[in-house]
């Protein structure tokens, strides 16, 4: 026993370079794989580990003074650089806990779906990352490992529930069948848009507003190019900082490349973890063999709607603009602008399409999450910190882990006193889980009627 | 060398797994292609520059791209790959 922990200590002191390659190999031969293949996957995902470091260590250098220059000349208070979700994700993947928390959300997933408490098999571990993190920064401030593995159990839990619930939605909305989308940073936003929808349709007038944009491709297509966008920004900011126009303009091509490197970098994570999901599914489909269940997919298939990119290159530069307006708000959004879509997907669904009520409600979503981010980006960048990153006393956020309304909301209850939050957690998802799961298997039942 | 352009909502995750797929696939077919990732949002810009799109998921083309664009579902869903490496190489002419 004393060997197993002196061992895990050393590699703790060796840090998250080390560690991230060791607990990749060891997980894949857990699962059945062959060394070589199982130590290449670990360097795979070391290797984009080392990538994101080289990337943001940059960002954060280049704009650090920038930022401290803007509060300086015009009281600009942004000053928490948003670093985009693949850079949270991977300081997800570093932390020591992390095949804990990974085994904790698949076999919650496992139980439910004996249990046939749930519909949605979700092997997708690389999105795991969305349920982890507040495991991750609960550990960090709680230091209780029990209370860290039960968030993230509970975002587990939710995830599944919240993906069977949307599911019919998605099926006549965006034309998918039999899949779910146990994606966080997808169905967060359901929070937000489906009371407030529910209010919208009662407001007179307001309820019948629609808007035409099929234009906005052509005149705002240029907020899609992240290349674009970054360098733009970039040299914004530069002028903002008074900078000279050669300064701005290499502010401008270093954002460039932070945009477009970070995913090169979090691609490679993907890469490294692919074989896992592989040997994941395996072992599902080998349990499962005779259920009938949702696929759980990437949100990504979705947002490729007309609507939907319709409506995120209108709140792209909104959300910039809210940004720098909304009091008490210093997240300067950055490299999570182009995925904006996946925050107002499911948005665009619930309002049945209407870009005008997208908006309004894409508006009050991405507010949430610049609030939600300036709160939790001290805990944020302590924790990425720990794992090697150096940020030289930058703050960074993102629009995703726990600036998302519901992780945040879930991060509260287990980082509070958890004798008050506990209950009140339980009551809010049993009345929940009541309604909405008699509305899900109306809604399923009615589908196959449909069909048949 | 045909080139592929795979787009997905990020131009991270899913089109990281379904480039994977669809290079081996058509290593198989022994076609050999240069594969990149994109995001969707992105399709407007870089489509022509390619012979076949594939995307992981809905897209509307409302930009008429000339490109020939490919449902890419059936490598997440694992339904129907065959019929869609089919559609891809009948698209890469």
């Amino acid at each position: 026993m004393q060997f197993l922990y002196d061992a895990f200590q050393a590699l703790l002191k060796a840090g998250a370079f080390v560690m991230l390659p060791v607990i990749i190999t060891v997980v894949g031969l857990c699962l059945g794989m062959k060394i070589t293949r199982a130590f290449r996957s670990g360097l795979t995902v070391g290797i984009g580990f080392v990538g994101i470091k080289l990337v943001i260590d940059m960002l954060a250098a280049n704009i650090g003074p920038a930022s401290k220059a803007m509060v300086e000349n015009f009281g600009l208070q942004l000053d928490i650089i948003d670093v985009g979700w693949g850079a949270i994700a991977s300081v997800t993947w570093a932390s020591p806990i992390i095949p804990l928390l990974i085994l904790t959300i698949f076999l919650v997933n496992v139980v439910l779906l004996s249990l046939k408490a749930t519909d949605t098999l979700d092997v997708d571990i690389w999105n795991y990352h969305h349920m982890a993190i507040v495991g991750v920064l609960v550990y960090f401030v709680t230091n209780n490992i029990f209370v860290a593995v039960a968030s993230a159990a509970v975002m587990a839990f939710i995830t599944f529930k919240l993906s069977d619930w949307t599911s019919p939605l998605v099926e006549r909305f965006f034309g998918i069948p039999n899949v779910s989308l146990p994606t966080m940073s997808f169905l967060s936003s359901v929070v937000i848009a489906y009371p407030m929808n529910w209010i919208l349709d009662r407001i007179p007038g307001v309820n019948k507003i629609s808007m035409d944009l099929n234009k906005a491709q052509k005149y705002l297509g240029i907020f899609g190019e992240s290349t674009m966008l970054g360098f733009i920004l970039g040299c914004i900011i530069g002028g903002l900082a008074k900078y000279s126009v050669g300064a701005a303009f290499n502010l401008g091509v270093h954002m460039a490349a932070v945009m477009v490197l970070i995913p090169k970098m979090t691609s490679l994570f993907v890469e490294g973890l692919m074989p896992i999901s592989e040997a994941a599914t395996e072992f599902t489909s080998k349990r499962f063999k005779n259920r009938k269940f949702l696929i759980g997919l990437d949100a990504a298939v979705v947002v490729g709607d007309s609507r939907v990119i319709t409506t995120a290159l209108v709140l792209i530069p909104l959300t910039i603009l809210m940004a720098a307006i909304l009091p008490g708000n210093r997240v300067m959004p950055f490299a999570d602008l182009a995925v904006i879509t996946f925050r107002i997907a499911l948005v665009v669904a619930i309002a049945r399409g209407n870009v005008f009520r997208s908006i309004l409600m894409g508006l009050v979503v991405m507010a949430a999450i610049l609030y939600a981010g300036t709160l939790t980006s001290p805990v944020l960048t302590a924790v990425a910190t720990q794992t090697g990153l150096d940020f030289k006393g930058q703050m960074i956020s993102s629009f995703a882990s726990v600036s998302m309304t519901l992780s945040f909301l879930i991060y509260q209850v287990f980082v509070n006193n958890l004798m008050i939050t506990v209950p009140i957690l339980v009551v809010v998802l049993g009345v929940i889980y009541y309604f909405a799961q008699k509305a899900y298997r109306k809604a399923i039942a009615a589908n196959e009627q449909g069909e048949m | 060398m045909k080139r592929v352009l795979i787009a997905c909502g990020n131009g991270i995750a899913t089109s990281t797994m379904v480039a994977m797929k669809v290079r081996e696939a058509l290593k198989e077919k022994g076609i050999e292609v240069k594969v990149e990732q994109c995001k969707l949002l992105e399709v407007p810009a870089k489509g022509a520059d390619y012979d076949v799109v594939v995307t992981t998921g809905r897209y509307d083309n409302t930009t008429n791209l000339q490109t020939p664009i490919v449902s890419g579902m059936a490598f997440l869903t694992g339904i129907n790959k065959a019929a869609t490496v089919d559609e891809i190489v009948k698209a890469l002419g």
